[in-house]
């Protein structure tokens, strides 16, 4: 409770014109927001223009954020969120969708892609710390759809509640889980096509 | 497919719990259902290993690093600052100066940009571009007399290269020169009795060129005193004279009557 009246006041005096405020509130955010349209545009350099574009928006409506509706935080990726859809409808970011047409009954060898990653030493985790596996697994996230790809990186990647997703995407909780559960699985499905190469 | 098994839990149902199931947040008969569910029910099993996977693989990329100058850049187009990583965040209303620069911060901060400076620089310098084809220069400025005189003086000279300017055109002296022709058709007695400046010699044309064009802002109503002869006091007033006689309405105007000598001469 203590953070959030300090955000609030952190807020208050960033509308009042303390430029210390605003400063502080860009450094305490600004990697969330990166991170947040890195993993959506999949471009460090959009990216970082992106990110930009968002604190200015920011900048420019902080006096319109309501403390009784929503945390900051909420409210930052709300702005964020919105910003990266404007530019998705703008053609700026293809979309890249693969359909969900590989099924485990594809595989080769008859195992589940869980017994596969099971026959690993280390769990998926472990073996995602390596670099090219890393950028498989970016690449993947970028074919989702911008629907499911939103859905899970404000879930797996930035650990929100389904409540806040729920009112970043404007959307009921019920489906939140659900985008939630399809992008994980067709996340899951698109590595097991390139599985040889991941591993 | 199948919808139900022993369990009693149906795969739309063990698909709506499927996020909760993950997250570790299923208990008690719920999380007994839905495990029952799973062993019955290879569709809904491989979906749940499946999700489970893609957590697990989203989990497991680490956070991207943003550019150096990331912070830099947006402070300086948002408020125009540089970061400081000693800033100490001071609390509001410390002094009227801080006040003050906060709000002209926020005020200017539109504008503050580097977009803005970029346009801003381009315009100074495209204005300074066609200032110096015109010929104008900015230390021009503190050479400008502006005192009265000065000014006075300015006007008045200023005035004087403008007729100059407007009588030295072609068309106007053509047009002039038609139509003292015409007015000397209309009265060619008055005109032959006007004195010509035949016997002026040659070293007063400069002084002659001179005086008329000192004359030429002159009113057309007054006698032309350059177009005499220079020392000819006599024909000077015989023009003088012939003007008055002749009233405003026959008074040739003064440009027309210094062409007419030069003409003559």
């Amino acid at each position: 409770m203590d953070d959030i009246q300090a955000v609030n006041a952190l807020v208050r005096r960033c509308v009042t014109g303390d430029a210390a405020a605003w400063q502080e509130i860009v450094q305490q955010y600004h990697r969330r927001i990166y991170n947040i349209c890195y993993r959506f545009s999949g471009s460090p350099d959009d990216a970082a223009d992106l990110t930009q574009e968002v604190f200015i928006k920011m900048y420019r409506t902080l006096s319109t954020f309501d403390t009784a509706r929503a945390s900051l935080m909420t409210w930052i990726t709300t702005v964020t969120r919105n910003l990266l859809v404007d530019h998705f409808r703008k053609g700026k970011y293809d979309r890249v969708t693969d359909s969900l047409d590989a099924t485990p009954g594809n595989q080769d060898d008859g195992l589940t892609l869980v017994e596969k990653l099971e026959d690993r030493s280390a769990g998926p985790e472990a073996r995602v710390r390596s670099q090219e596996t890393q950028k498989l697994v970016h690449e993947a996230l970028r074919k989702l759809s911008p629907e499911l790809r939103e859905a899970v990186i404000l879930r797996d990647l930035q650990d929100m509640d389904y409540k806040d997703i729920a009112i970043v995407l404007k959307v009921p909780e019920g489906t939140v889980k659900s985008r939630i559960n399809r992008g994980r699985t067709e996340l899951a499905r698109l590595l097991q096509r390139n599985y040889k190469q991941v591993s | 497919m199948p919808s139900e098994n022993q369990s009693g839990m149906q795969c739309v149902e063990c698909e709506g719990l499927l996020a909760e199931a993950i997250d570790g947040a299923l208990h008690g008969s719920t999380l007994a259902a839905f495990e029952a569910h799973q062993q019955s029910c290879a569709a809904c099993r491989a979906m749940v290993e499946e999700a489970t996977a893609g957590m697990h693989w989203l989990k497991g990329l680490d956070e991207a690093e943003p550019p150096r100058n990331l912070v830099h850049n947006i402070l300086a187009q948002t408020i125009g600052a540089l970061p400081s990583e000693h800033a100490v965040v001071s609390p509001r209303g410390d002094g009227w100066f801080d006040k003050i620069k906060g709000r002209l911060a926020t005020v200017f901060a539109p504008v503050a940009t580097p977009r803005f400076a970029m346009s801003f620089g381009m315009a100074f310098f495209s204005i300074t571009m066609l200032l110096s084809i015109a010929g104008l220069h900015l230390s021009d400025l503190r050479r400008l007399d502006l005192s009265s005189k000065g000014v006075t003086k300015t006007y008045y000279s200023t005035q004087a290269r403008v007729i100059r300017y407007y009588e030295n055109i072609r068309l106007v002296y053509e047009i002039e020169s038609r139509v003292r022709d015409l007015r000397r058709v209309a009265t060619p007695e008055k005109q032959q009795e006007e004195p010509t400046p035949k016997n002026q010699p040659k070293s007063d044309n400069r002084q002659d060129k001179d005086r008329r064009n000192q004359n030429y802002s002159r009113d057309g109503n007054q006698p032309e005193l350059a177009a005499s002869p220079a020392g000819n006091e006599q024909g000077m007033n015989k023009v003088t004279n012939q003007a008055r006689l002749r009233g405003p309405q026959q008074a040739p105007p003064l440009s027309l009557v210094g062409c007419l000598n030069r003409r003559t001469a």
